[in-house]
């Protein structure tokens, strides 16, 4: 590990200037995911703003029937809260499909947001990787790519977007508050993710001094009916092969409209948006489900290895659908 | 740099901690509690599960800065003096310690989820403990324990 | 003076009862569950320093030069090594001394010790490291076992050739005259893939230079012994120099049977004139041990079609990877066991054991009988399924009853009838059907992670059976050591028992403690903390040390008993009329003197498996365990869900129930990993998945319920008729699960670990 130093700002202003104060600063949240990337050394902060005392640690319910989440809030905290588990069910069970009871107490809902690729080559800097060093190489496409992306992937990079609770804010369209050099933004989700394209090495849209302080759930009623499944190779505590966030809105026989997102095959938090539109207006039948799925999944490019995982999403796609489709 | 916190009810200044030092690191090198275990060190294991003000955490992943003025529990503060804690007595009675690295990690999360569900079902503790990885047991002898001090607990609590 | 640690393994009291065949807590439990038992890792000394391992990242490569002049002079760092600082001779190794203590003029495998650092902060020291320079002829590495052993163009791994051992098992006749007779035959390939042990505790340990010129170490190892026969060479000194304490074992499973930073650690303690630990992370722990050995088996069986097997034939290919370690014993174990518990009329077995420049292998808990049971289990089911058979009733036709040949010529004694074994296995209850409505979604497959509801869910019913060598075989002359000493201690008769036997959190000092109470009548038991004070115990491996060093405790007591008796006789002019009797006269008789025996316990020998029919009788004592799985497989998705995992073995004796089944769960675990999800992926030579977050081990809502049936079938040559336990249900637990995965998705799976995909496929 780089020697760095360790700040505790007072404020999220105090933060942004200390994190425009050195070159590759980093904020700190509950650390589960980046002091361990700093110990495996592929995260190598100059810098640490630890931000996890800052009070983004509420979660409010708007009057509106939304909800507005605070970057600090703990995964355990939210995933608990009555208006997640009673109104968004996809949410908490996302949340709770996540690494273990300990991890969730200790990591933050801005953190999980911003966690690194699980891709073995970026947690490996004895290997090749241009997500960690551009231009270094990708050795996943033709090495060891069976857990990797199907979908938006490109020549540099085949990397997967970890996060499960990102996967179901993805399906709500969350959206994400950041404060930076520039004052105040908004950020909708798909949108703080991106795809690898010829630039690996940056995962999301965030500017350098960005902090994530809190996000808008907007209310979404028909959410109330909403799952999230995830295909993973162990009962708990691993990462998915494939999971999916839907929420169906069914009236008569007929889908209203529909929120479907997929984790584990893509860069981003992946919105199904093909797949929405196939599915609006049609007969809430399994039939419906998969022909919308492989609408979306037309899309795919599956690696030499990872072909399983259009089958697999096709079939968890039309399970989750065809439960709430009832 | 100083911290500044409190383990097991007992105040402690740790000096010359470096920044990159965890939680974990601190209790076991710099104020002499190596309970806590250092299986993975990568939050995979829960061997080093401690309370970090009452919710059971991950000590590895807890960066040294992050603990000032925090309170912490570890499992060298379970007992009440000599006396064992329940979950204590029922692990070494129920044969769910072998080679007991996992258990200091496994006593605070099943501590923890006692506290919170007096009489989980085995589903429930199942879900609870899937993060303490177990190389020994094949967990049916700490499922016995969880249950057996679950019991004994809400028999005390009656 | 000698410096000793703030926190030492300390002696341990024992529960004031319980002899043999009894429960009882563990004389170190409370230690374990206060965070107060010393590990190897807890070690700590005042101005103690850090070593920190420099490792090839090369599989394959010739050094041309290291240059560690920036790394000495870092700040805080206060030694840096290589091979030319090895103080002795610079190769160890438990069978052959081919592993370079610090690699020399090349590498041959990922991780392979290249240099050490001490310094005063373990940061330090890694930041040192990777300022020492070694410049690298990288070259192609050898990967292909199958290749190394039979093409004669391959390069070599080392000098002497690839095939580390190549054991044939000819048993009976002609096996292509039996393949004519054959009505049915059946063949496939399988494999194996690399299996940790991934004992929690990491390696670690602390040396303490000695005013002598020597070094006290405190290490975790499965034999102190070995270790200290491996150490004194390379560090120079006579064996009376290398003190060594049994620190606290956070498990082991075979993987310490090897070195690890023992040699390291005293060489930069002894360089230094200070004390240095040494500590693995978990990465480097993937590194610094042996795993199991990934296998290729290639299997044809013939039977007539009344279900009679006629002819067997296998060639199991084991990849050693660089080092030998212990991969001679490994083959023997695969080839002898190669076909399991069967009566078959022809057999022929080859088994090698192969150099290549992957993750070096040796013992891991099953040692070679868990691939081949792999295999041999997974032909008994294609079998029985060709001739239309249950498979059950296809093993009971088939299996090899006491007085019976196995491959070897060695005849089963003394045993549970294997016959009899499955009979109760498959009248053991079945566990519930799955209710397909109300239930808890965390008991379906997929559990937490909501993927089914039942939709797509299977159940489907497996059976495995395997066949454990106990002990050491092939005429190895194995004993173990055990010192007794019966005081008087404020008035009350108290017994020591000290061996240098490994506690790896198998139990053993808690069964020294009963076989003590039980021999000596004495309530009062302490256990000496384990230190080459006294001889050897042998290792705790090969489920041995119930056996070995339980059997020298007794023989130790016996002695200690008779003098205990004559010592009665002599002071009050007749013998005692009970053990009970002695003890209660013992403050008098033995007023302030010590009786103080040491005693050594050989099993029986054993033979030479010959080089060329592999006959012999090599094997010590045999066990079988036989598993039934159930389980709910979800055939979209993948996903695997054991719903119970029913067990019936043949101890002997059963010396402590709850030990006794805390072994057989356990063992049982460890097949379940290996069946569906564990693997060390290698890929070049390089290992892709050196983590917990990448190499799966089950967690608690991965394993079942288990249900268990132990049987006492006594062995009159071992103590107490006991039969070693622990390794056994790590073989057939793993047969069974994938047996029942395939009778519910209807796929051969020939492969394990079985993941999602080759249940689920591709389209």
């Amino acid at each position: 590990m780089r020697p760095f130093a360790y700040r505790r700002p007072a404020d999220a202003r105090a933060a942004v200037e200390a994190a425009l104060d050195a070159p590759r600063a980093m904020y700190l949240g509950g650390g589960t995911n980046l002091v361990d990337l700093m110990r495996l050394g592929v995260a190598e902060p100059d810098l640490l703003v630890d931000v996890a005392g800052l009070p983004y640690d509420t979660i409010r319910e708007t009057g509106d029937g939304g909800l507005e989440i605070g970057g600090a809030v703990r995964n355990s905290d939210l995933a608990a809260h009555p208006a997640v588990r009673r109104d968004r069910p996809m949410l908490a069970q996302a949340l709770l499909s996540a690494a273990s009871g300990q991890i969730r107490n200790a990591a933050t809902v801005a953190g999980n947001l911003l966690q690194r690729t699980r891709c073995a080559y970026f947690q490996d800097v004895s290997k090749p990787c241009n997500k960690r060093i551009p231009g270094s190489g990708c050795p996943a496409i033709e090495g060891d790519h069976y857990n990797l992306a199907i979908l938006g992937h490109s020549a540099h990079c085949v990397a997967t977007h970890p996060s499960d609770m990102a996967v179901a804010l993805t399906a709500f369209g969350a959206a994400v508050h950041v404060e930076g050099p520039g004052g105040r933004r908004e950020i909708g989700m798909p949108g703080l993710h991106r795809l690898p394209g010829d630039r690996p090495e940056v995962d999301t849209v965030l500017d350098p001094g960005d902090l994530i302080t809190g996000l808008t759930v907007r209310p979404l009623p028909f959410a109330a009916r909403s799952r999230y499944r995830k295909v993973r190779e162990r009962a708990s505590f691993a990462f998915a092969l494939v999971s999916v966030a839907a929420a169906l809105d069914v009236e008569d026989g007929t889908v209203r409209d529909c929120r479907v997102a997929l984790g584990g095959v893509a860069h981003a938090p992946w919105r199904a948006e093909r797949l929405e539109e196939a599915l609006r207006g049609r007969p809430a039948t399994e039939g419906s489900y998969a022909e919308a799925a492989d609408a979306e999944l037309d899309l795919a490019e599956p690696l030499r290895d990872n072909a399983y995982k259009i089958p697999l999403a096709r079939k968890v796609i039309v399970r989750t659908l065809a439960e709430l489709g009832g | 740099m100083r911290v500044n916190f409190t383990v097991n009810g007992v105040e402690q200044t740790a000096d010359d901690v470096w920044e990159g030092e965890s939680l974990l690191y601190v209790l076991r090198e710099r104020v002499g509690l190596p309970g806590s275990k250092n299986a993975c060190e990568q939050g995979e294991c829960g061997s080093c599960t401690v309370y970090l003000d009452g919710t059971p955490v991950c000590a590895c992943l807890v960066a040294a800065g992050q603990a000032e003025g925090r309170e912490v529990r570890t499992v060298e503060g379970l007992a009440d003096g000599e006396r064992l804690d329940p979950i204590q007595e029922a692990f070494v009675e129920c044969g769910a310690v072998q080679c007991g690295f996992c258990t200091p990690g496994l006593l605070v999360q099943a501590h923890d989820l006692i506290e919170r569900v007096p009489e989980p079902s085995d589903p429930e503790i199942r879900e609870a403990l899937a993060g303490n990885l177990c190389r020994c047991t094949g967990y049916e002898k700490i499922l016995d324990a969880v249950r057996l001090a679950a019991a004994r607990k809400a028999e005390a609590g009656r | 003076m000698t410096m000793t640690p703030a926190k030492v393994p300390r002696e341990l009291d024992s529960p004031l009862d319980g002899g043999v065949g009894e429960s009882r807590r563990r004389p170190d439990g409370t230690l374990k569950v206060t965070g107060e038992f010393a590990y190897s890792s807890d070690l700590w000394l005042e101005g103690m320093l850090w070593g920190v391992t420099l490792r090839s990242p090369h599989p394959r490569a010739r050094i041309r030069s290291i240059d560690v002049s920036e790394a000495l002079a870092h700040p805080g760092v206060e030694a840096v090594l290589t091979h030319e600082d090895v103080p002795g001779f610079k190769f160890y190794g438990l069978e052959h001394k081919d592993q370079p203590v610090l690699a020399i003029d090349q590498v041959r495998y990922q991780g392979e010790p290249v240099a050490l650092v001490a310094a005063d902060h373990p940061e330090v020291a890694r930041r040192a490291a990777a300022k020492i320079k070694v410049d690298y002829e990288v070259l192609t590495p050898i990967t292909d076992a199958r290749r190394a052993a039979f093409d004669p163009d391959c390069e070599k791994v080392h000098e002497d050739g690839n095939v580390v051992r190549h054991q044939p098992v000819i048993f009976g006749g002609d096996v292509a005259e039996a393949r004519a007779g054959a009505d049915v035959i059946v063949s496939e390939t399988f494999e194996v893939g690399i299996q940790d042990q991934a004992f929690l505790g990491p390696e670690s340990g602390l040396a303490v230079p000695g005013e002598d010129g020597g070094v006290d170490l405190y290490v975790a190892t499965q034999w102190m012994h070995s270790d200290l026969w491996q150490i004194a060479p390379c560090l120079g000194l006579p064996e009376e120099k290398v003190r060594m304490t049994m620190a606290g074992v956070g498990g082991a499973f075979g993987g310490r049977e090897d070195l690890s930073m023992q040699i390291h650690a005293a060489m930069l303690a002894m360089r230094t004139g200070k004390p240095v630990k040494i500590v693995y992370n978990r990465e480097e722990s993937f590194f610094g041990h042996v795993h199991r050995h990934p296998a290729r088996m290639r299997y044809e069986y013939g039977a007539t079609r009344d279900g009679k097997l006629v002819f067997a034939e296998a060639e199991i290919i084991l990849d050693g990877g660089a080092y030998a370690s212990s991969t001679p014993n490994v083959v023997g174990n695969a080839a002898s066991l190669g076909v399991g518990p069967y009566k078959i009329p022809s057999i022929r077995v080859d088994a090698y054991g192969v150099y290549t420049n992957n993750p070096p292998c040796g013992a891991m808990r099953g040692f070679g009988a868990v691939q081949a049971c792999f295999a041999y289990e997974s032909m008994m089911d294609r079998m029985a399924a060709a001739l239309g058979l249950d498979p059950v009733t296809f093993r009971q036709i088939n299996a090899a009853h006491p007085g019976d040949a196995l491959a070897t010529g060695q005849v089963l004694e003394h045993m549970a009838p294997l016959a009899e074994m499955l009979g109760r296995l498959k009248a053991m209850p079945m566990p519930p059907e799955r209710d397909a409505a109300g239930h808890d979604l965390r008991e379906l497959p997929g559990g937490v992670s909501n993927t089914t509801h039942g939709e797509g869910v299977r159940r489907g019913v497996g059976y495995g059976v395997g066949i454990k060598n106990i002990c050491f075989s092939e005429g190895f002359d194995d004993y173990s050591t055990a010192r007794v000493r019966l005081s008087i201690i404020g008035g009350e008769p108290t017994v020591l028992v000290h061996t240098s036997a490994a506690e790896v959190g198998q139990g053993l000092v808690t069964l020294k403690a009963q076989i003590a109470r039980s021999e000596l009548g004495v309530r009062r038991v302490t256990i000496a903390p384990a230190d080459n004070q006294v001889g050897s115990a042998g290792s705790s491996s090969a489920s041995r040390q119930s056996y070995m060093t339980g059997g020298a405790v007794k023989v130790a007591c016996e002695a200690v008993r008779e003098r205990m008796f004559k010592l009665f006789e002599e002071r009050l002019g007749r013998p005692p009329a009970s053990l009970a009797e002695a003890v209660e006269h013992l403050p008098e008789v033995l007023g302030d003197e010590v009786i103080d025996e040491t005693r050594e316990f050989h099993h029986h020998r054993t033979e030479r498996m010959d080089p060329v029919t592999g006959q012999a009788n090599s094997h010590t004592q045999l066990a079988i365990c036989v598993h039934r799985a159930v389980v709910d497989v979800d055939v979209e998705l993948g996903l695997v869900k054991v719903v119970e995992l029913a067990a019936v073995q043949d101890v002997g004796k059963i010396m402590n129930p709850l030990s006794l089944e805390g072994q057989i769960h356990g063992g049982t675990a460890q097949g379940l990993g290996l069946a569906l999800m564990e693997e060390i992926v290698v890929a070049d030579g390089k290992v892709r998945n050196p983590s917990f977050t990448d190499y799966l081990i089950p967690t608690i809502l991965d394993m079942p319920p288990m249900r268990l049936d132990i049987l006492e079938y006594a062995d009159p040559r071992a103590p107490y008729g006991l039969r070693g336990a622990g390794e056994p249900p790590t073989l057939s637990s793993t047969p069974a699960i994938v047996a029942a995965i395939r009778d519910a998705s209807g796929l051969a799976l020939t492969r394990v670990p079985v993941r999602p995909e080759h249940i689920a496929g591709s389209s």
